[in-house]
């Protein structure tokens, strides 16, 4: 008897499958792009006030506000801040933590702990913290340095450090998380031939852990970027972005638009635009930078001193005593 | 293939319909303004004020009369309602009624999703019902378009301050009348370890723009206006006085050093309830604390347990400039109330509007609140009802107050657009912040180039 094979696909077409999820995506999220690029071109204030259009006039006004390139400005320290913070201390704290420290697991609840609270929830803790009557004035007094006081939260040169301070202690827990995971996928033959090859604790960090963890590394610095890019929680319910902008970001910046009395639909569709194509233009441009390369072609100088080294090494096996070379063959 | 061309049109007509159903529609206004008020039903109203407990009072006197229509009442913080209101009202999910004020041109912002409610108002006023409301106040919640948005329910005014006078009684101090007993007063209390004058200048908030308009009546009555509608310039030799008058106030300790940490809301407002600073910068709307029970909830939320509550009292915007031209009040329409076109209730809403803003009982009701100027004029609160904290001080100084604020002749917010009013806020903050380097003449100059003169009124 002969078998039929069935020629019918098992399935009838993706599109059955896909179609939920495109249109949800295409819905919701493209939808909205496109919109906030069409609504970019008028002065509108949203609802049913007329819509008068105003071609690339948003925009224009975007680039020539002083605003607009103070947040930007702050955007980019607080991603070097945080950036760096995050990487350092969750370097550092998911390195100690792989050296079989006492209470480790206690530690990493502490040091996560500020990752999973709402930025709202602390925000008037911070407050208090930070105000001229807080925390930090009170120890600055107790140590004797009362005349370094000051409104750490209310004056243009120290409320983009609060704000960026804030943000440091949530971000460290996260950079701590997932170094943590990466170091774990590090193989420890790796960790022990650099011990045998006499690799201390710090050579050992910079020329095989970091390495190995460069994705992770590649990963929060994008993450960050985006971050800072879309920025709101914070400086908004820390200072609003004041005082007199001093603490601005695009998110803040277009949430007042929208959250005002005036309510500038347009121009705050406009910021949002930009914002979109400075986010994936880094992205792209972050995501490239970080790519696995294979490694590079060694010169002719390099070359030879490697074969030299080699024949070197061969010369010393030869004299080595019968006990030494045998070894050679164990375990690693 | 063909099937998959069929699921790719139902998957696009299916796009289509749903983005088409979550853009509303107008609704049939004729329809709906010919619905006749029922006594029975529900309502949901949403509002940045009155406050809860407030609002409570009026529905509880309002459910006396109409026991079958239920109310309920969503307090929002002033930000939080601009932002919650918007997208309910576009999607179709808005409240049955909901405010209006009169500042940055909401009546046309958010007008547009409400009934034109002079017909009901012709109803239930008669023909002249626009002359019972204080002057200014229709015209203020009517849109662009002609569309009475909302019917006022009561007025604002500002432009004076609220002094503790248990603290100044402590101090020996005597209520400033202008910039040098303002100076006098404030050493007495510092030296009591009290706050002299609590003020937020922080955030977005617009609050600070009315300590600027006092100081500014001071210097020169017509000018702030002026400046506002475009007719003069924020770079007058006006403007650089008041903004010299704030920097002495700054450095002579009237305006307090941790002014910048926050907005007024809940900065100085916490303060002042607290019982640390002897004076704040607030509006009528703060006349509801005198009250005994409103004050010792006010003082509850500021953190205060077990309190007792001080005797508060109005008092003028000292003469900071010393000309003699003192400080006038200003106000306009605080918020009326509006239905939404698209409402399921719009029975019901008829009825507690009409209550609300256009009979006596409901004006009479707001009048004793004391939170708001009735909208309706010749109306005042019911004394007799009113326990204050101290009736012989308080009760004589209210109602002066009241004459004198329903008698203002500057607008609060309505001449001025909400891009002025930040762009002051900013140079305030830019002069009192101490890490600022810049000339009274450069602020003034940045003030002048990112304002937005109003049109209203003109």
């Amino acid at each position: 008897m002969v078998r039929r094979v069935r020629t019918a696909r098992p399935i009838p077409g993706g599109m059955r499958w896909l179609s939920p999820a495109l249109i949800l995506s295409v819905g919701l999220i493209y939808y909205c792009i496109f919109y906030s690029g069409y609504l970019s071109t008028f002065s509108w204030r949203g609802g049913r006030t007329p819509m008068k259009p105003v071609g690339l006039d948003n925009y224009v006004k975007a680039l020539e506000s002083p605003v607009f390139w103070q947040a930007i400005i702050h955007t980019l320290v607080f991603f070097v801040v945080v950036y760096t913070v995050q990487v350092l201390g969750g370097v550092a704290f998911s390195a100690a933590m792989h050296s079989g420290i006492k209470f480790a697991t206690l530690y990493k609840v502490i040091i996560f702990t500020p990752v999973v609270i709402a930025p709202a929830i602390m925000a008037p803790a911070h407050i208090q913290v930070w105000s001229s009557g807080g925390t930090v004035n009170a120890i600055l007094d107790r140590l004797g340095l009362a005349s370094l006081a000051q409104s750490w939260i209310g004056q243009s040169s120290t409320s983009l450090m609060v704000v960026t301070a804030v943000q440091c202690w949530g971000a460290v827990g996260f950079g701590f998380l997932l170094y943590h995971a990466a170091m774990g996928q590090i193989d420890n033959d790796i960790l022990e031939a650099a011990r045998l090859d006499g690799a201390g604790n710090i050579r050992t960090l910079f020329s095989v852990i970091l390495p190995n963890v460069r994705g992770t590394t590649v990963s929060l610095g994008i993450l960050n970027f985006i971050t800072a890019l879309k920025l709101f929680d914070n400086p908004w319910l820390l200072t609003q972005g004041g005082p007199a902008h001093s603490s601005e970001f695009l998110g803040t910046m277009i949430y007042s638009e929208v959250a005002g009395q005036s309510r500038n639909i347009g121009y705050a569709s406009a910021l949002s635009m930009i914002l979109l194509v400075i986010a994936i233009v880094i992205s792209v441009v972050m995501s490239v930078w970080g790519r696995e390369r294979p490694p590079r072609a060694p010169s002719r100088r390099q070359a030879k001193r490697a074969e030299r080294k080699v024949l070197t090494s061969k010369a010393t096996e030869r004299h080595r005593p019968p006990a030494l070379a045998a070894n050679k063959g164990g375990d690693a | 293939m063909k099937r998959n061309q069929a699921f790719a049109a139902i998957a696009a007509v299916g796009l289509v319909l749903g983005l088409a159903a979550c853009g509303g529609g107008n609704g049939d206004q004729d329809d709906k303004d010919d619905v006749a008020a029922a006594d029975s039903g529900t309502v949901t109203w949403w509002g940045w004020t009155p406050d809860t407990p407030v609002a409570e009072k009026y529905i509880e006197k309002f459910n006396e009369e109409y026991p079958d229509i239920k109310v309920t009442y969503k307090n929002y913080e002033n930000v939080d309602y601009r932002n919650a209101i918007t997208p309910a009202l576009e999607s179709g999910s808005g409240p049955d009624v909901y405010n209006i004020s009169a500042g940055g041109g909401s009546a046309d912002a958010w007008g547009g999703f409400a009934l034109d409610q002079s017909k009901l108002a012709e109803e239930a006023l008669g023909a002249d019902w626009r002359s019972l409301f204080t002057e200014g106040y229709v015209e203020q919640l009517t849109t662009s378009d002609g569309i009475m948005a909302a019917v006022p329910l009561g007025g604002m005014a500002a432009g004076f301050v609220w002094y503790n006078d248990n603290i100044f009684a402590e101090a020996g101090a005597t209520p400033p009348t202008d910039y040098d007993s303002w100076v006098d007063a404030c050493a007495k209390i510092q030296a009591v370890g009290k706050i002299c004058f609590t003020v937020g200048l922080g955030g977005q908030d617009t609050f600070p723009t009315e300590m600027f308009h006092s100081v500014a009546n001071s210097v020169d009555p017509d000018w702030f206006l002026k400046a506002t509608t475009g007719r003069a310039q924020w770079t007058d030799p006006q403007g650089v006085e008041v903004m010299e008058i704030f920097q002495r106030m700054a450095e002579d300790g009237i305006i307090s050093k941790n002014a910048l940490d926050g907005p007024q809301y809940p900065l100085a407002n916490e303060e002042f309830m607290r019982g640390e600073a002897a004076m704040v910068q607030m509006g009528y709307w703060y006349a509801q604390y005198s009250g005994l029970e409103s004050a010792k909830t006010a003082m509850e939320s500021a953190g205060v347990s077990n309190p007792e509550p001080f005797v508060q009292l109005p008092l003028n915007f000292p003469d900071v400039a010393q000309k003699g031209n003192g400080s006038a009040l200003f106000g306009d329409v605080d918020y009326g109330l509006a239905i939404n076109a698209e409402s399921k209730n719009i029975a019901a809403s008829k009825t507690f509007v009409k209550w609300m803003t256009m009979s006596q009982v409901g004006q009479q009701t707001v009048a004793s609140a004391i939170d708001v100027i009735p909208a309706v004029k010749g109306v005042t609160p019911d004394w007799d009802t009113l326990v204050l904290v101290d009736q012989a001080k308080q009760q004589p100084a209210l109602t002066q107050l009241l004459d004198e604020s329903t008698s203002t002749t500057q607008t609060r917010q309505w001449q001025a657009t909400d891009t002025t009013l930040r762009a002051i806020v900013v140079a305030i903050q830019e002069l009192v912040d101490p890490t600022v380097n810049k000339t009274i003449p450069d602020i003034l100059q940045t003030l002048q180039d990112t304002s937005e003169p109003s049109d209203m009124g003109l």
